[in-house]
């Protein structure tokens, strides 16, 4: 069984009287361990796809499968619960909270899992320690740079172990030695056993990654290893 | 959860302060309107509190009061005069103790060249003890007395520039100078801090009252019944007045048991202490229209922040919790804040305007409960709003 398993899945918003397709039937397999780059330009669907496979969206119609589980018969609560403790996000502009702390906002998905204070906090340390922020705790977000940023947001991603990171272009508003630093960690997190699909623009940032996904007018069009 | 939103006040002081205001303004003003009825209630309560509740007062005319006793009067009667007669039939009515008839008229009082008006009440002597007057100085009337008088402390010590002292002649002018009695005082009386029905005046016999106005007919205007059974005496009231309307059948009367007035007035005092607990939660509920409207403006501008708290996986229910947690935290601590100052305002108001007041737990479980279900309330809407928003459409906005 692969950890995602998407066929027919179709995506369409009303815009007025109009049904706008965004995504027209994708059929797409990811297993565990892969670490996939999703392509194309914009427009073309990927953020939609990321938004389904991270449970923020729903279907219009077709299947996806996340580790067995169909997330279109999901309730909203379980959708949250699939958010909180198998998913990692990481945005293009990072969504920290500004007026709390880095330690904070690290330890926010073990708040809301409801964790025991001491473990979450010492977790988010460990986490801000790994990605060599351990000097940075009580900043604030805004106190940082895009690249330290990012790195407070890949440590809160992790926060709750999730197997799956989906990164809707993570280096997309960092400066090139950010975006080695970024995606260095990236890499080491899928060498660690983590299962990452990110949305990018970049080739270079793809080196690394086991499988590129080409998308276009809300089709897969070409899948190349 | 509740760590954060403690850290949201941390972080958004003004914020809070400014939401929270108007409940404080509406706690406050609760406690201090609601203690100050609550001293008015308590003085009056107080005043009158050791006032025998074991009297009847009967009075010719229609009286003011709605008491049980009370004729309707629809019809203009003759007031009814009252005499001897009247006091033996009232003396016989079974559960009556004592029966005392008083006249009070306006004299003008002279000493030493001074002259100040004030009552004269006549009293029948054998009685004195009933009447709640302590003598200070000298002695109080005797039944053989008949120029003699007593006055009470405050016209012996205060409206003369010489004490009026035992011993002292004092002059009574009825009728614009035009006749007059001289009295010897035998007493001065202890002063009254509680001032009751009849404490201020010049008292004299029955017998020198009667000399002193010089009428054809001598008549009581008020009679005062004492019961011998407190718990009886509305019972007793009906009592007297049925046995009186046999030779009073068509002339107007007043029969009122001190009680019952006494407990009209503390009903009147319970409501008016609401009402002005009501003017208070008004100002509380229009604070939270301010606190419900500075929530709306904080969900607008965490609408980003709500999204992301939904895309780490908050649910519905989390971010519902969340908002009306907060709302529920800035009224707990309004109200406690409220609750404080509105000790110190009413305490202010209450010694600058010279008015009883007084804090009850009530007031304060009142204020507290108040402020906080009608903030938490007040936060029902805005937090329902942040809960439903879209996780997309949230991320989005900036």
């Amino acid at each position: 069984m692969s950890l995602v398993e998407i066929s027919g899945l179709e995506k369409s918003y009303r815009v007025g009287e109009m049904e706008v397709p965004v995504l027209k039937g994708i059929e797409l397999e990811i297993e565990e361990g892969e670490f996939v780059a999703l392509m194309g330009p914009s427009g073309c669907g990927k953020s939609t796809l990321m938004n389904i496979l991270g449970c923020l969206d729903r279907p219009s119609k077709g299947r996806v499968l996340l580790k067995g589980r169909d997330l279109s018969r999901l309730s909203d609560r379980d959708l949250a619960r699939i958010r909180r403790e198998e998913i990692g996000f990481v945005f293009q502009s990072f969504n920290l909270i500004g007026r709390i702390s880095n330690l904070m906002n690290v330890e926010l998905p073990m708040t809301i899992k409801e964790t025991a204070r001491n473990a979450r906090s010492d977790r988010a340390r460990e986490l801000l320690e790994s990605v060599g922020l351990g000097h940075r705790l009580d900043y604030s977000p805004s106190n940082l740079s895009g690249g330290e940023r990012q790195r407070v947001a890949i440590a809160r991603a992790l926060a709750n172990d999730p197997s799956i990171i989906l990164a809707d272009e993570p280096t997309g508003n960092l400066d090139e030695r950010s975006t080695t630093e970024i995606m260095e960690i990236m890499y080491e997190l899928n060498v660690g056993g983590r299962t990452i699909i990110m949305v990018t623009h970049d080739v270079e940032t793809t080196k690394d990654c086991s499988r590129m996904v080409w998308m276009r007018d809300g089709m897969v069009q070409e899948v190349t290893s | 959860m509740l760590e954060y939103v403690l850290l949201s006040f941390k972080a958004d002081r003004r914020r809070a302060l400014m939401s929270s205001l108007g409940i404080i303004i509406g706690v406050v003003s609760i406690i201090a309107l609601l203690s100050v009825g609550q001293g008015l209630y308590g003085g009056v309560n107080e005043q009158f509190g050791d006032l025998d509740m074991d009297l009847i007062t009967v009075r010719p005319g229609s009286g003011m009061g709605m008491g049980p006793g009370d004729r309707p009067a629809s019809t203009p009667e003759e007031p009814a005069e009252f005499d001897d007669k009247d006091v033996k039939i009232i003396d016989n009515v079974l559960g009556v103790k004592d029966v005392y008839p008083l006249k009070t008229t306006r004299v003008l009082l002279s000493f030493r060249g001074d002259n100040t008006s004030v009552s004269v009440i006549g009293i029948s002597p054998e009685e004195h003890d009933d009447l709640k007057v302590v003598v200070a100085r000298g002695r109080f009337l005797t039944g053989s007395d008949y120029k003699a008088a007593v006055v009470s402390h405050d016209i012996a010590e205060d409206f003369f520039r010489m004490d009026i002292s035992p011993g002292n002649q004092i002059r009574l002018y009825i009728d614009e100078e035009d006749r007059y009695s001289d009295f010897k005082v035998v007493g001065v009386l202890e002063e009254d801090e509680d001032p009751t029905y009849a404490s201020s005046g010049v008292y004299i016999t029955h017998k020198a009252m009667d000399d002193l106005l010089d009428v054809e007919e001598y008549h009581y205007d008020s009679i005062i019944v004492r019961a011998e059974d407190p718990a009886q005496v509305e019972a007793l009231a009906e009592e007297v007045e049925k046995d009186l309307s046999r030779i009073h059948r068509d002339e107007a009367y007043n029969v009122e048991a001190l009680s019952t007035r006494f407990e009209s007035m503390l009903e009147v005092l319970n409501m008016i202490k609401y009402a002005l607990a009501g003017i208070g939660s008004i100002s509380l509920i229009v604070g939270a229209i301010g606190i419900s409207n500075v929530m709306m403006l904080t969900v607008k501008e965490r609408t980003h922040e709500i999204g992301v708290m939904k895309a780490i996986g908050a649910t519905t229910w989390d971010i519902r919790t969340l908002y009306l947690l907060d709302a529920g935290m800035l009224g707990l601590a309004s109200s406690l804040l409220g609750i404080a100052l509105g000790w110190l305002v009413s305490d202010f108001v209450g010694s600058v305007a010279n008015i009883p007041q007084e804090v009850t737990l009530q007031s304060i479980v009142f204020g507290l409960l108040f402020g906080v279900v009608i903030t938490t309330v007040a936060g029902i809407y805005p937090a329902n709003k942040a809960a439903m928003l879209d996780p997309i459409e949230a991320l989005r906005a900036e």
